[in-house]
């Protein structure tokens, strides 16, 4: 396998804020159900979720949508804080989570300024009925430890595995590979791929964006962080004639 | 430390009140001929600075990096000789017996802030005017046109008014503590010595009442000056200096400029010791206590200087921040690496590695030459960061959105290097110091008689099982 | 400024042995009820064990609250027994004597408690924090992340534990022997033991003057340490605005003189009321003690005042937005006021008068001001830091400790002050060698008709 650069584009503009991709998370990666009492404790566990923002007065108002979730930054600010190790950097630029060696410090959830990380204050507990749903390749985190956005890894390696096993090479478009929320998106806004093969989707879109009049943008780059998450802006409606108006 | 705090003392002279004034006043009234040509050197080297002033205006205020050197100038004065009263005043309110003999010495370098103060005045043209949109200390954005009405040169205005008033308040406490002095000399002396001394006493007569006021006023006049050095750092190395940096915030800054210049104060206050003990006919009142109590002083400033420099620097450098990485590679690891170095290791790693050292700290010529260290140090380190900000390019620009270095273009910058008006200013910069200095020495006595013949009075040795012991009283 | 009381050494022994000869009245009902209250805790710890974290207020961004609050505190209330031992014994300070050994004390038991408050109780899985602060897993090539904060600070604090103990341990030394000499029996033996032999002969006295001076002087760059590594647990984080600041370590450090010294000053007055020591801890004490608290108060002022203009300096929005949530909205605006009232601008003008410094329950109250508003400081720095994270709008939330959470720091409360009584019980609270040196040490010089204190140099 040669170099990976895992890393996802989200097109902001296409963005309806319709869910779909929290739900496909939620049942993906065997998070425990949020209830209302969980949101009302602030402790929902959303890896993914979609940030709504109100522009303007009534009537004039508008609903912003932003999916946010883990960025995978190059320069992980919540990787150096965590005394055990339990955060790290993967070759494949993953930011990855082990579970086993957490001790729950909650460190890394203070530095990490996209509040993409998760901790587990109860024990997460699914109704009898939804058992058998849990998806067998994904660990059942216990209560005291953090999780988070791992960009589906799970579904990373299995199409690895079976791309080596069947002698073919990975294909970037492949839905076996993609996470569980590009697979749910139904206007296709977010795109996954590797940012260290030019030629992947994902690549050819960061590439045309960024050039002038892009949209592409990564979230509070005053940071440093290098995400490896780039969003495009939301292409606003009449932009053109409010430069005369 | 007290211990020898007061101990030896050359001849029997020192030994009764009226020997001490008797000898002291001797010693004020005799001028040597090394003092004439110290005087016309560095007279010369001062209009050597004038004359490199001259050519820096012919170049005109509008490139600032041309006058990082100016600005560096400006700080190293202000971080010396404008510190070192803090010797004096600070053991004095600690009761501390050791300073007595040295605290005027301390005071006196309170008059050269009138250098200090010339040498600022020019600043203030080099300085970008708010409107300009660099951060400043006045949390508001000018461009902004609800602040419209806001004078906009208000740093500016502070900070003149916080130098005069650092000035003013140095020289009234120089004159204060000099007062029973002054009636000394009206007593004893004969000549013009005794005529200006009349007039500068202000009528002392040494009543209880008159001395209260005195402690009194020392005290109060010590805390404001110490409050106002703060406050005068806190002003110039925010509006003069961080402010320069887009990038640069650093809350500790204004803290670490004090600190250095309390550092500095004490290698100041050492080396003028040393020079008035081997040149100034001081031997018999400076000795070894002195060189002791202001080492060890001068050896925990440095140590708070690697605190205050490792806080500022791990918080930077630890979150990669893109703008605090800028600032680090202008200020520490970019162009002005060689110069940091140097900084670091006179200032921090050579008074940590020989202080430690008993022999060498309970010497004469071990805490002189580590406050040389110091002091060329932090010259250096003024140099470093001063040339760096005022070589910032582009700040004309406005940049109240941008707020950014970029590290790129920092890493294409060169160090800017002196040019022979800079040699010229800081040299005659730091002579002009130097000559106040000297000129004021002949108006006031160097050494404090009035403290130096109380402390008789706290001294008194008594038997002690089979041995006499030394009893050294300490005042409320 | 010593008033000049001599006391024989047998007045010496026998006052200030009496607590660990006699149980003195109160002495068991107090501690029964410490007790009680820090059994509530350690019960609610239990608790927490076995709910989970979620028993307690904390939520998506407030990760840190109560426990983490209180663990600052409490390292702070720890700064206090180096800062009157090693520095007042360096600069050779007379009224540090009766007062050194309650202090160090004090920094043993308030370090103890900080490590209850933070890596045990704080953490989500606490059965694991000990293989945390003591490295583990060698064997699978698994190492602590030494650029962690976190792993800087257990090192850091285990350090300053070790130290002090042994600074205390030395200090006692002498006062052992002194009990050993007056007990019989198993009490005897285990003196003895203690006292490692003591026998008073030049050379151990001078061995343990050695090592207090060395002590203290090594020390003081752990007890800098300490705070400053505790204060770049936030200061580093580049992901909460409002505590990354290159003024933490200091602000902290004097910060935790100022809630430390003050506690020291609490305690002086406790030991007069309740042991009536009113013959070793004098109004001079108090008044000497009071004039420390005004430059270290001013101080810290100094740097909270630096802390402020740099974070509107910066202009950035969740900075402006925290400044904004701590000063104008409910609860914190109350929290606010009480914090600056407590901690600076109702003690510092009531001790820059000589007669106010110079009573007990004016120090005593003052000082329980200062200290309730210190640890409201390090409330206000850093719960609203974590509501105010970052400019998403979205996530900004809000904290409420639990019942949990207040008994739990209730119960590190309780525990300082039972393992000061148990303490009290078994060794002198006020350190006899001490006081017989400073009556030995201590002299007059008369001025005219003015007398004052002096003292015999070498």
């Amino acid at each position: 396998m040669g170099e990976k650069s895992w890393g996802m584009v989200i097109d902001v503009d296409k963005c309806t804020g319709c869910q779909a991709c929290v739900v496909a998370c939620q049942s993906e990666n065997n998070i425990p159900i949020n209830e209302e009492e969980h949101f009302n404790q602030r402790r929902a566990i959303e890896w993914i979720r979609v940030e709504r923002y109100w522009e303007g007065e009534f009537p004039d108002v508008k609903a912003r949508f932003i999916p946010i979730l883990c960025q995978h930054c190059g320069e992980a600010p919540c990787e150096p804080v965590c005394p055990v190790f339990a955060t790290y950097h993967n070759d494949q630029g993953l930011n990855v989570q082990v579970y086993n060696r957490c001790v729950g410090t909650r460190f890394c959830a203070n530095n990490c300024p996209y509040h993409v990380r998760f901790f587990n204050f109860w024990e997460p507990e699914w109704p009898e009925t939804l058992t058998n749903q849990l998806n067998p390749d994904v660990t059942v985190r216990s209560r005291g430890i953090m999780e988070k956005c791992t960009f589906c890894v799970q579904r990373i390696r299995r199409t690895e595995r079976e791309s080596e096993r069947d002698g073919v090479d990975l294909d970037d478009g492949d839905r076996a590979l993609s996470p569980a929320c590009v697979n749910a998106c139904p206007t296709s806004a977010l795109v996954f791929g590797d940012f260290a093969d030019p030629e992947s989707k994902v690549s050819r879109l960061k590439e045309q964006e960024e050039k002038e009049d892009g949209r592409a943008y990564r979230l509070l780059e005053n940071y440093g962080t290098e995400p490896s998450v780039v969003y495009l802006k939301k292409v606003e409606e009449g932009a053109k004639s409010a430069s005369h108006g | 430390m007290d211990s020898h705090a007061v101990g030896h003392v050359g001849s029997g002279i020192q030994d009764t009140p009226r020997g001490v004034v008797r000898d002291l006043l001797e010693r004020h009234d005799r001028t040597t001929g090394l003092y004439w040509r110290a005087v016309a050197a560095f007279g010369l080297l001062t209009v050597l600075g004038i004359v490199g002033f001259v050519m820096r205006v012919l170049d005109g205020v509008d490139d600032r990096s041309l006058w990082g050197y100016y600005a560096a100038t400006f700080a190293f004065i202000l971080t010396t000789a404008q510190a070192a009263p803090m010797v004096a005043i600070a053991p004095r309110l600690a009761k501390a017996h050791w300073r007595r003999p040295i605290s005027r010495a301390a005071e006196m370098w309170s008059i050269t802030g009138i250098v200090g103060l010339l040498i600022f005045i020019p600043m203030l043209w080099i300085l970008p005017s708010l409107e300009d949109g660099r951060r400043t200390l006045w949390f508001f954005d000018p461009t902004d046109p609800d602040f419209a009405g806001v004078p906009v040169s208000s740093p500016h205005l502070w900070a003149t008014a916080a130098i005069l008033g650092l000035v003013a308040l140095g020289i009234a406490l120089l004159w204060v503590s000099s007062l029973p002095d002054f009636a000394a000399m009206r007593d004893n002396l004969t000549g013009w010595r005794q005529r200006w001394a009349s007039r500068l006493a202000l009528g002392w007569r040494g009543t209880s009442g008159q001395w209260n006021m005195l402690y009194h006023r020392l005290g109060i006049l010590g805390a404001l000056y110490f409050m106002m050095l703060v406050f005068v750092h806190f002003l110039i190395s925010v509006d003069f200096l961080m402010a320069l940096v887009p990038g640069w915030i650093d809350a500790l800054y204004p803290a670490t400029h004090a600190a250095n210049a309390l550092q500095a104060a004490a290698a100041t206050m050492l080396l003028t010791m040393f020079f008035l003990r081997q040149f100034g006919g001081y031997k018999d009142y400076i000795g070894l206590d002195q060189f002791w109590g202001l080492g060890k002083l001068m050896f925990a400033l440095s140590l708070l200087w690697f605190w205050f420099w490792f806080s500022s620097f791990i918080v930077l450098w630890y979150g990669k921040r893109p703008n605090e990485q800028a600032a680090l590679e202008l200020l520490m690891v970019g162009p002005y690496l060689p110069i940091f170095f140097v900084t670091f290791i006179t200032v921090f790693v050579v008074p940590l590695f020989t202080m430690i050292w008993n022999p060498l700290r309970k010497s004469i010529w071990g805490p002189t030459i580590i406050a040389a260290s110091v002091l060329i140090g932090t010259f250096f380190d003024r140099i470093r960061l001063y040339v760096a900000a005022y070589s910032v390019p582009g700040i004309g620009e406005p940049l109240i959105d941008k707020h950014e270095l970029e590290l790129e273009a920092v890493e294409k910058m060169n160090a800017v290097l002196p040019g022979l008006p800079d040699v010229f200013i800081i040299v005659g910069g730091i002579s002009a110091v130097i000559l106040a200095y000297l000129i004021a020495s002949r108006i006031i006595p160097l050494v404090n008689i009035w403290e130096q013949r109380e402390l008789l009075l706290y001294k008194v040795h008594k038997p002690f099982h089979k041995t006499e012991v030394l009893v050294l009283g300490k005042k409320d | 400024m010593q008033e000049h009381v001599q006391f024989t050494q047998k007045e010496v022994n026998r006052d200030l042995l009496y607590g660990v000869t006699n149980t003195i009245r109160w002495w068991p009902g107090l501690t029964i009820f410490l007790l009680v209250v820090f059994l509530a805790g350690a019960g609610a710890f239990g608790y927490m064990l076995n709910k989970g974290v979620g028993v307690t207020g904390l939520n998506r961004p407030v990760m840190w609250g109560f426990f983490m609050t209180n663990f600052v505190f409490w390292i702070g209330i720890s700064h206090a027994g180096i800062m009157i031992s090693a520095i007042l014994r360096l600069t050779q300070a007379e009224w540090r004597r009766p007062i050194t050994r309650a202090a160090e004390v004090l920094t043993v038991f308030s370090l103890t408690a900080a490590l209850m408050a933070a890596p045990l109780v704080h953490v989500g899985r606490p059965w694991r924090a000990a293989l945390w602060v003591f490295p583990y897993d060698f064997a699978r090539g698994v190492w602590p992340n030494i650029r962690s904060p976190f792993i800087w600070d257990p090192s850091a604090v285990m350090t300053y534990l070790t130290a002090s103990s042994l600074f205390v341990f030395v200090a006692l030394l002498p006062d052992l022997a002194v009990i050993r000499d007056r007990s019989t029996g198993i009490a005897q033996k285990v003196y003895g033991l203690l006292c490692l032999g003591w026998r008073g002969t030049p050379r151990q006295w001078k061995l343990q003057a050695i090592a207090g001076i060395l002590l203290s002087a090594l020390v003081l760059p752990v007890f800098v340490s300490v705070h400053s590594i505790v204060s770049w647990d936030f200061a580093v984080n580049i992901g909460v605005e409002g505590w990354h600041s290159t003024i933490f370590a200091p602000y902290f450090i004097i910060g935790a003189i100022h809630s430390g010294v003050s506690a020291v000053a609490m305690i002086m007055a406790l030991m007069v009321w309740l042991w009536k020591l009113d013959k070793y801890i004098r109004p001079d004490h108090f008044d000497a003690i009071g004039r420390l608290l005004i430059i270290v108060a001013t101080t810290w002022f100094f740097f909270f005042f630096l802390e402020w203009v740099f974070a509107l300096y910066t202009l950035e929005a969740p900075e402006i937005a925290l400044r904004e949530l701590q000063v104008f909205q409910h609860p914190y605006v109350w929290l606010f006021l009480i914090f600056l009232l407590t901690a600076y601008f109702i003690p510092v003008p009531v001790w820059l008068f000589k007669n106010a410094r110079r009573k007990v329950w004016v120090m005593f109250w003052t000082t329980v001001l200062v200290n309730v508003g210190m640890w409201l400081e390090r409330f206000l720095i850093i719960i609203p830091g974590l509501a105010r994270k970052t400019p998403f709008t979205f996530d900004w939330g809000t904290y409420h400790p639990s019942l949990i959470e207040i008994l739990m720091v209730a119960g590190t409360f309780a525990w300082v002050a039972l393992g000061m009584l148990l303490f009290s019980r078994v060794f002198p609270l006020v350190p006899l060698f001490d006081i017989k040196e400073g009556m030995v040490v201590r002299d007059e010089v008369k001025i005219g008709r003015a007398t004052v204190p002096a003292t015999v140099r070498e």
